[in-house]
Protein backbone atom coordinates (compact mmCIF):
# COMPACT_ATOMS: atom_id res chain seq x y z
CA UNK A 1 0.00 0.00 0.00
CA UNK A 2 2.83 2.24 0.93
CA UNK A 3 4.41 1.47 -2.62
CA UNK A 4 0.78 2.37 -4.31
CA UNK A 5 0.94 6.17 -2.83
CA UNK A 6 4.60 6.12 -3.94
CA UNK A 7 3.39 5.37 -7.25
CA UNK A 8 0.56 7.40 -8.05
CA UNK A 9 3.00 10.46 -6.98
CA UNK A 10 5.74 9.70 -9.24
CA UNK A 11 3.21 9.04 -11.99
CA UNK A 12 1.58 12.14 -11.32
CA UNK A 13 4.75 14.01 -11.20
CA UNK A 14 5.93 12.97 -14.15
CA UNK A 15 2.26 13.45 -16.01
CA UNK A 16 2.83 17.30 -14.53
CA UNK A 17 6.61 17.37 -15.38
CA UNK A 18 5.57 16.82 -19.25
CA UNK A 19 2.91 18.60 -19.30
CA UNK A 20 4.80 21.96 -18.29
CA UNK A 21 7.14 21.10 -20.89
CA UNK A 22 4.83 20.86 -23.63
CA UNK A 23 2.62 24.25 -22.89
CA UNK A 24 4.04 26.86 -24.55
CA UNK A 25 2.62 30.28 -23.01
CA UNK A 26 4.16 31.21 -20.16
CA UNK A 27 1.22 32.36 -18.03
CA UNK A 28 -0.38 29.27 -18.58
CA UNK A 29 3.21 27.22 -17.77
CA UNK A 30 2.84 29.35 -14.34
CA UNK A 31 -0.33 27.65 -13.45
CA UNK A 32 1.09 24.38 -14.25
CA UNK A 33 4.53 24.57 -12.58
CA UNK A 34 1.93 25.61 -9.24
CA UNK A 35 -0.07 22.75 -9.67
CA UNK A 36 3.77 20.44 -10.19
CA UNK A 37 4.63 22.11 -6.91
CA UNK A 38 2.47 20.74 -4.68
CA UNK A 39 2.56 17.25 -6.25
CA UNK A 40 6.45 17.44 -5.75
CA UNK A 41 5.73 18.34 -2.44
CA UNK A 42 3.31 15.15 -1.88
CA UNK A 43 5.79 13.55 -3.68
CA UNK A 44 8.61 14.22 -0.75
CA UNK A 45 6.10 13.87 2.14
CA UNK A 46 5.21 10.01 0.55
CA UNK A 47 9.07 9.18 0.33
CA UNK A 48 9.57 10.46 3.83
CA UNK A 49 11.10 13.83 3.52
CA UNK A 50 8.39 16.13 4.89
CA UNK A 51 11.08 19.05 5.32
CA UNK A 52 12.32 18.99 1.71
CA UNK A 53 8.58 18.96 1.26
CA UNK A 54 7.73 22.22 3.11
CA UNK A 55 10.24 24.29 1.36
CA UNK A 56 9.09 22.69 -1.53
CA UNK A 57 5.66 23.84 -0.86
CA UNK A 58 6.59 27.06 0.26
CA UNK A 59 9.07 27.91 -2.80
CA UNK A 60 6.35 26.15 -5.58
CA UNK A 61 3.11 27.01 -4.76
CA UNK A 62 3.30 30.91 -4.77
CA UNK A 63 6.69 31.94 -4.99
CA UNK A 64 7.71 30.63 -8.56
CA UNK A 65 4.20 31.52 -10.15
CA UNK A 66 4.86 35.16 -8.91
CA UNK A 67 7.91 35.53 -9.91
CA UNK A 68 7.13 33.93 -13.55
CA UNK A 69 4.01 36.35 -14.04
CA UNK A 70 5.73 39.80 -12.87
CA UNK A 71 8.29 39.07 -15.42
CA UNK A 72 5.98 37.63 -17.89
CA UNK A 73 4.20 40.84 -17.64
CA UNK A 74 7.15 43.26 -17.79
CA UNK A 75 8.70 41.61 -21.01
CA UNK A 76 5.14 42.63 -22.49
CA UNK A 77 4.84 45.55 -21.46
CA UNK A 78 8.18 46.56 -22.40
CA UNK A 79 7.45 45.36 -26.03
CA UNK A 80 4.11 47.22 -26.56
CA UNK A 81 6.30 50.71 -25.28
CA UNK A 82 8.60 49.63 -27.70
CA UNK A 83 6.13 48.86 -30.56
CA UNK A 84 4.06 52.17 -30.04
CA UNK A 85 7.39 53.71 -29.88
CA UNK A 86 8.28 53.32 -33.01
CA UNK B 1 -1.25 -1.35 4.55
CA UNK B 2 -3.96 1.13 6.44
CA UNK B 3 -7.46 2.39 5.31
CA UNK B 4 -5.99 5.86 6.07
CA UNK B 5 -3.30 5.73 3.28
CA UNK B 6 -5.83 3.94 0.96
CA UNK B 7 -8.01 6.92 1.12
CA UNK B 8 -5.07 9.42 0.82
CA UNK B 9 -4.22 7.63 -2.15
CA UNK B 10 -7.19 7.40 -3.97
CA UNK B 11 -8.34 11.09 -3.01
CA UNK B 12 -4.86 12.58 -4.48
CA UNK B 13 -5.21 9.85 -7.19
CA UNK B 14 -8.65 11.17 -8.69
CA UNK B 15 -8.50 14.99 -7.64
CA UNK B 16 -4.61 15.85 -8.43
CA UNK B 17 -5.22 13.86 -11.91
CA UNK B 18 -8.31 15.84 -12.74
CA UNK B 19 -7.29 19.21 -11.80
CA UNK B 20 -3.86 18.02 -13.79
CA UNK B 21 -6.18 17.75 -16.90
CA UNK B 22 -7.77 21.03 -15.86
CA UNK B 23 -5.31 22.53 -15.91
CA UNK B 24 -3.43 21.15 -19.32
CA UNK B 25 -6.41 21.96 -21.07
CA UNK B 26 -9.25 23.90 -22.24
CA UNK B 27 -9.52 27.82 -22.04
CA UNK B 28 -7.90 29.79 -19.10
CA UNK B 29 -10.45 30.34 -17.03
CA UNK B 30 -10.68 26.60 -16.51
CA UNK B 31 -7.54 26.29 -15.73
CA UNK B 32 -7.35 29.03 -12.56
CA UNK B 33 -10.18 26.93 -11.30
CA UNK B 34 -7.75 23.13 -11.82
CA UNK B 35 -5.06 25.06 -10.11
CA UNK B 36 -7.03 26.56 -7.51
CA UNK B 37 -8.45 22.61 -7.05
CA UNK B 38 -4.93 21.10 -6.97
CA UNK B 39 -4.22 22.58 -3.52
CA UNK B 40 -7.52 22.14 -2.33
CA UNK B 41 -7.88 18.69 -2.92
CA UNK B 42 -3.66 18.12 -1.71
CA UNK B 43 -4.25 19.30 1.72
CA UNK B 44 -6.98 16.41 2.66
CA UNK B 45 -4.72 14.39 1.24
CA UNK B 46 -1.44 15.43 3.32
CA UNK B 47 -3.42 14.74 6.71
CA UNK B 48 -4.85 11.64 5.61
CA UNK B 49 -1.09 10.67 4.68
CA UNK B 50 0.11 12.49 8.50
CA UNK B 51 -2.63 9.55 10.02
CA UNK B 52 -1.66 7.30 7.97
CA UNK B 53 2.19 7.06 8.48
CA UNK B 54 0.60 7.85 12.35
CA UNK B 55 3.37 11.29 11.97
CA UNK B 56 1.63 14.47 13.68
CA UNK B 57 4.08 16.14 12.69
CA UNK B 58 3.46 16.06 8.91
CA UNK B 59 0.15 18.16 9.35
CA UNK B 60 2.73 21.05 9.46
CA UNK B 61 2.49 20.56 5.51
CA UNK B 62 -0.95 20.34 5.54
CA UNK B 63 -1.10 23.64 7.31
CA UNK B 64 1.72 25.57 5.11
CA UNK B 65 -0.19 24.28 2.24
CA UNK B 66 -3.78 25.54 3.71
CA UNK B 67 -1.99 29.07 3.62
CA UNK B 68 0.24 29.33 1.08
CA UNK B 69 -2.81 27.71 -1.80
CA UNK B 70 -4.90 30.33 -1.69
CA UNK B 71 -2.02 32.99 -1.39
CA UNK B 72 -1.07 31.28 -4.87
CA UNK B 73 -4.58 31.43 -6.16
CA UNK B 74 -4.42 35.20 -5.62
CA UNK B 75 -1.53 36.12 -7.59
CA UNK B 76 -2.76 34.76 -10.34
CA UNK B 77 -5.98 36.27 -10.07
CA UNK B 78 -4.17 39.28 -9.79
CA UNK B 79 -2.02 39.35 -12.28
CA UNK B 80 -4.10 37.53 -15.35
CA UNK B 81 -7.11 40.08 -14.26
CA UNK B 82 -7.20 41.68 -17.83
CA UNK B 83 -7.55 37.94 -19.34
CA UNK B 84 -10.01 36.61 -16.74
CA UNK B 85 -12.08 39.76 -16.67
CA UNK B 86 -12.87 39.41 -20.61
CA UNK B 87 -13.65 35.41 -19.56
CA UNK B 88 -14.71 35.30 -16.25
CA UNK B 89 -14.31 31.59 -14.55
CA UNK B 90 -17.66 30.16 -13.18
CA UNK B 91 -16.57 27.76 -9.92
CA UNK B 92 -19.26 27.27 -7.61
CA UNK B 93 -19.60 23.39 -7.92
CA UNK B 94 -15.86 22.57 -7.79
CA UNK B 95 -15.18 25.15 -4.61
CA UNK B 96 -18.25 23.45 -2.49
CA UNK B 97 -17.10 20.13 -3.53
CA UNK B 98 -13.53 20.80 -2.13
CA UNK B 99 -14.83 22.51 0.94
CA UNK B 100 -16.96 19.22 1.59
CA UNK B 101 -14.16 17.13 1.05
CA UNK B 102 -11.65 19.30 3.37
CA UNK B 103 -14.76 19.71 6.07
CA UNK B 104 -15.09 15.89 5.97
CA UNK B 105 -11.68 14.53 6.00
CA UNK B 106 -10.76 17.29 8.94
CA UNK B 107 -14.03 16.38 10.54
CA UNK B 108 -13.28 12.11 10.39
CA UNK B 109 -9.29 13.30 12.17
CA UNK B 110 -10.77 14.73 14.61
CA UNK B 111 -12.99 12.24 15.74
CA UNK B 112 -10.05 9.70 15.98
CA UNK B 113 -7.66 12.01 17.08
CA UNK B 114 -9.28 12.96 20.26
CA UNK B 115 -9.86 16.23 21.97
CA UNK B 116 -6.39 17.96 22.67
CA UNK B 117 -3.67 20.54 20.98
CA UNK B 118 -3.56 18.34 18.02
CA UNK B 119 -7.64 18.57 17.44
CA UNK B 120 -7.30 22.22 17.32
CA UNK B 121 -4.24 22.20 15.12
CA UNK B 122 -6.58 20.41 12.69
CA UNK B 123 -9.72 22.44 13.16
CA UNK B 124 -7.15 25.30 12.31
CA UNK B 125 -6.07 23.78 9.01
CA UNK B 126 -9.45 23.03 8.34
CA UNK B 127 -10.51 26.14 8.44
CA UNK B 128 -8.05 27.82 7.10
CA UNK B 129 -8.28 25.45 4.00
CA UNK B 130 -11.92 26.23 3.44
CA UNK B 131 -11.77 30.42 4.11
CA UNK B 132 -8.88 30.18 1.96
CA UNK B 133 -10.66 28.24 -1.04
CA UNK B 134 -13.84 30.46 -0.67
CA UNK B 135 -11.88 33.30 -0.92
CA UNK B 136 -9.59 32.46 -3.64
CA UNK B 137 -12.34 31.20 -5.74
CA UNK B 138 -14.72 34.49 -4.64
CA UNK B 139 -11.39 36.66 -5.97
CA UNK B 140 -11.31 34.46 -9.13
CA UNK B 141 -15.12 34.55 -10.03
CA UNK B 142 -16.13 37.80 -9.09
CA UNK B 143 -13.33 40.21 -8.29
CA UNK B 144 -10.81 39.32 -11.26
CA UNK B 145 -11.33 42.71 -12.40
CA UNK B 146 -10.44 44.64 -9.57
CA UNK B 147 -13.75 45.74 -9.32
CA UNK B 148 -14.70 44.44 -6.25
CA UNK B 149 -16.60 41.46 -4.65
CA UNK B 150 -19.14 39.49 -6.79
Amino acid sequence: MDDAVIAVALVLVAACATVAVATRDPARQALVLSVLGVVLAVLFTVLQAPDVGLSQLAVGSALTPLLLLLTVRKVRRRGQREESGR
Amino acid sequence: MNGWILAATLTLAAGLTASLWGVATGPLRRRVVAQNLATAVACPGLLLLAQGYDRPSYVDLALVLALLGPVGTLVFARLLAGELAEDPPRARGVTWAAAGLGAVVVLALCAVTGPGRATAKLLVTGALLIGGNLVASRALTGGAGGTGRA
